[in-house]
């Protein structure tokens, strides 16, 4: 029996991701710290009778580049991505899977809307053409299940595989139970992040509750407009530091742990109390102290109100001391369950070349968001230690801790 | 090596097709009652199978004490109801002082489904713009799990787990995994899955109900030579789940002595033939536990009526039970709540928890013919008066997923 031992330190020696930036962590870093924006006209559908008409959708992902096309068929767009990323991710962390054994390996995906564009699929010729002409195909693949089974079943890994349905923090929640399950001695080596592909269903749904800026994300602007929908995968390959140093794999940061927290108190309505909560949950757990922290990588939808209420948590928590804090959602937009997987390796690549993205289409400032966005421009400047917030519907509240490895 | 903490279940909370409550679901098990019935939920006109496990007598105005529930799904109204059943059966109250260190881990993969069909529907219908955008929030994955936060007041973490069959005892063991790491000192530990036309639609289209291929008539026979299929059944199941510490004053139902989880890349979409992933996850569990198979002496099977998972699952028991496969006593409650997948491990974990209570295995309903390719020690018809000291507990999916849980007393 494998020893769990709580002091062992995780590290991330691998990357995988499909984005509007880029595909492969290389792209992406170049573009992001470039501050280029991903945000283009939604082709995923019609939007004429939307209100907005852009999104972060990924364009330049074939899926043929990973799959045949006969697997193509048998699963749904988020599979694809998510099957892209973990192929990128162990290829990056020159991993050999087949000399590990079931209890080695784990899968933990976060997703918020899972392969619903099976679903749209199906409601749509449900309605037209009645209940028999719905076809098997739209039906196998859309349950929420599948897109952790695809990816386990393509790269034949026999671990743990989860599914986190936490919305747009579940890629934080899978990070921190791949930290748990290596600690407690249930896994080696962890493929864990997550994956959400353009939906009409999310498209409608944030535009409907008035969530949606109509060309660009702005966060912290004080004329922001709202979130941009958006899609991706990403996937980070964990493990043991000592396992590292023992494959020689070349490592990206270390992840200290991670915080949680609920509001407990509205599905849409974020609280400063909760995310307050979380943010020093993580402090707490992974005995960090709050001036050693470098740079939060923000939620940072460009709402009115989520950014209002998460710099008045940051402040709550940090004082008077300014922390380079910048949403690279004002890039890819809002990539819903990936969302917290792509900041996490974002902070990742931010402790490694010790520079911080920065959040683009800042024009004003807000007094209601009273921190340091990092305006328009990446900033070179030492990153020991970075927080990534991921805060859900549902007050699910997630923050991860990374820190350099030297 | 740090020392592994102990977490028990102090509270049961449950709406099942056989009894709201406890008690209701306790007396019905062993009597062997059977909770399939005419689907009313929905219209099945045009449907050959028109019956499953449906909750017929559920109001949750009554049980939640609520006037307007207007804007939640049926699956949330059934996981807030179990959840409620819970704490007042751990007579465990949320408050200032406990809220933080209180925390919900839940299973579901369909339990959104209504409401992103719901809202897909009137979307294509009345245009984008005018759908009721109060739909939205219901259709995540997280819904439910996160109205109970909101309804009770607890701020701990808030974790939903969507891996099928598989996910109430995937919601488990990471619940018992954040005790472990001192994430909490409770978990409500939920699971849910309510009927609705989508996802009975994806088991009736993919032919998994039974009834569906020939006109057959509808059963959930569990190692029957007759069984063609799984009824499909909706409920929600909650425990509370504490370190033996914390739980010094409450009632022990049972103790969570080792989890063992192993997915099995054979297929897409279909059963591994030879149950590698089933026969792994048992043995795990076991390992997990420090048991061996002679000191198991009831498992609650997967089995959901299905041809080949039935045989396959019966296959691995007795592969991984050796010598002690004819020992040990084998039942299906599937037989009389019908498969209610993400909810399937919690209610079969509910009623395991019964045996080790009354110290009596409830039957497998529905038995009457012998099929050669489940030959094993089965519970047959009426319950049985038995040692239960240590029951494993089994969830299977086709898509690959297979967690084992052995709970004692």
């Amino acid at each position: 029996m494998k020893m769990m031992d709580t002091d062992k330190r995780i590290v991330v020696t691998g990357m995988g991701i499909i984005s509007s930036l880029g595909i492969g962590k290389d792209e992406f870093w170049k573009n992001l710290i470039q501050g280029k924006s991903g945000i283009s006209k939604v082709d995923a559908f019609d939007t004429a009778e939307h209100a907005t008409h852009f999104g972060g959708q990924v364009k330049g992902f074939d899926a043929e580049d990973f799959l045949s096309k006969n697997k193509i068929k048998m699963m749904g767009r988020a599979s694809h991505l998510a099957i892209a990323a973990a192929k990128l991710a162990i290829k990056d962390a020159g991993l050999d899977i087949k000399k590990f054994n079931c209890e080695e390996l784990a899968i933990l995906l976060g997703t918020t809307a899972g392969e619903a564009q099976e679903i749209e699929e199906m409601d749509e010729i449900w309605l037209k053409k009645g209940v028999d002409a719905v076809d098997n195909w739209s039906i196998v693949q859309y349950p929420v299940s599948n897109i952790s089974s695809n990816v386990a079943l393509e790269l034949k890994v026999k671990g743990k595989n989860r599914m986190f349905t936490t919305a747009c923090a579940a890629g934080n929640y899978a990070i921190s139970y791949g930290v748990d399950l290596i600690k407690l001695g249930k896994a080696d080596i962890v493929f864990a992040g997550g994956s959400d592909a353009f939906s009409y269903l999310g498209f409608t749904g944030f535009n409907q509750v008035r969530a949606v800026a109509p060309e660009k994300c702005q966060p912290f602007d004080k004329n922001r407009k709202g979130m941009i929908p958006g899609e991706g995968a990403a996937i980070l390959v964990l493990e043991s530091l000592k396992s590292a140093h023992k494959r020689n794999a070349e490592i990206y940061a270390e992840i200290l742990g991670c915080g949680f927290s609920c509001d407990a108190f509205h599905m849409t309505n974020p609280q400063i109390d909760g995310v307050g909560r979380c943010v020093q949950n993580a402090l707490e757990r992974t005995g960090v102290n709050p001036e050693d922290v470098d740079y939060i990588c923000a939620h940072g939808t460009g709402t009115r109100h989520n950014d209002k209420t998460e710099c008045a948590a940051i402040n709550k928590v940090f004082g008077n001391r300014k922390v380079a804090v910048s949403s690279i959602k004002s890039m890819l937009g809002h990539t819903m369950g990936a969302a917290s997987a792509i900041e996490a390796m974002a902070c990742c690549l931010a402790t490694k070349f010790d520079i911080v993205p920065p959040t683009i289409n800042f024009e004003t400032p807000d007094p209601e968001c009273d921190i340091d966005c990092v305006p328009n421009k990446a900033r070179k400047q030492k990153v020991n230690i970075a927080l990534n917030n991921g805060f859900a519907f549902g007050g699910n509240n997630a923050c991860l801790v990374i820190k350099k490895i030297k | 090596m740090q020392m592994k903490k102990n977490t028990v279940i102090t509270g049961i909370g449950i709406v099942s097709p056989i009894g709201i409550g406890r008690d209701a679901f306790w007396e019905n098990l062993f009597l062997g009652k059977c909770g399939i019935k005419q689907i009313t939920l929905f219209d099945t006109k045009d449907l050959n199978v028109k019956s499953g496990g449906e909750i017929s007598d559920f109001n949750p105005h009554k049980i939640l004490n609520e006037k307007t529930l207007m804007d939640l799904d049926r699956a949330t109204l059934l996981l807030l109801c179990a959840a409620k059943y819970c704490l007042e059966d751990a007579d465990f109250s949320v408050n200032e002082d406990n809220s933080t260190r209180t925390a919900v881990s839940v299973g579901t993969t369909f339990g959104s489904i209504f409401s992103i069909s719901r809202f897909n529907r009137e979307s294509f219908t009345e245009g984008p713009r005018y759908v009721n955008p109060s739909i939205f929030p219901s259709t995540v994955g997280n819904s439910a799990a996160s109205r109970i936060a909101i309804k009770f007041k607890i701020k701990g973490f808030n974790s939903t787990i969507s891996t099928g069959m598989c996910a109430a005892l995937d919601a488990l063991d990471y619940a018992r995994d954040a005790i472990e790491l001192d994430r909490a000192e409770q978990v409500l530990v939920g699971c849910v899955e309510d009927l609705s036309i989508q996802a009975f639609l994806g088991f009736y289209k993919l032919k998994y109900l039974s009834g569906v291929k020939n006109n057959t008539p509808l059963l959930s026979c569990p190692f029957d030579k007759r069984r063609d299929g799984i009824v499909f059944s909706e409920g929600a199941t909650v425990f509370l789940l504490q370190t033996n510490g914390s739980a010094s004053n409450a009632h022990v139902y049972g103790k969570i002595l080792g989890i063992g989880s192993c997915f099995d890349p054979a297929k897409f979409y279909r059963y591994s033939p030879k149950g590698e992933g089933m026969k792994e996850a048992m043995r795990l569990a076991l390992k997990d536990a420090g048991l061996e198979p002679k000191d198991i002496d009831c498992v609650f099977a997967n089995a959901n009526s299905t041809k080949d998972a039935d045989a396959i699952e019966s296959r691995a028991i007795r592969e991984v039970f050796g010598k002690k496969a004819e020992d040990v006593l084998v039942t299906a409650i599937k037989s009389m709540v019908g498969e209610t997948v993400s909810n399937s491990g919690g209610i079969a974990l509910a009623a395991a928890l019964a045996a080790i209570d009354k110290q009596m295995i409830p039957p497998t309903i529905n038995y009457l013919q012998k099929d050669t390719n489940c030959d094993l020690n089965y519970v047959i018809n009426n319950p049985k008066k038995n040692k239960v000291s240590r029951v494993l507990v089994n969830c299977f999916g086709p898509n690959g997923t297979n967690t084992s849980v052995i709970v004692g007393k």
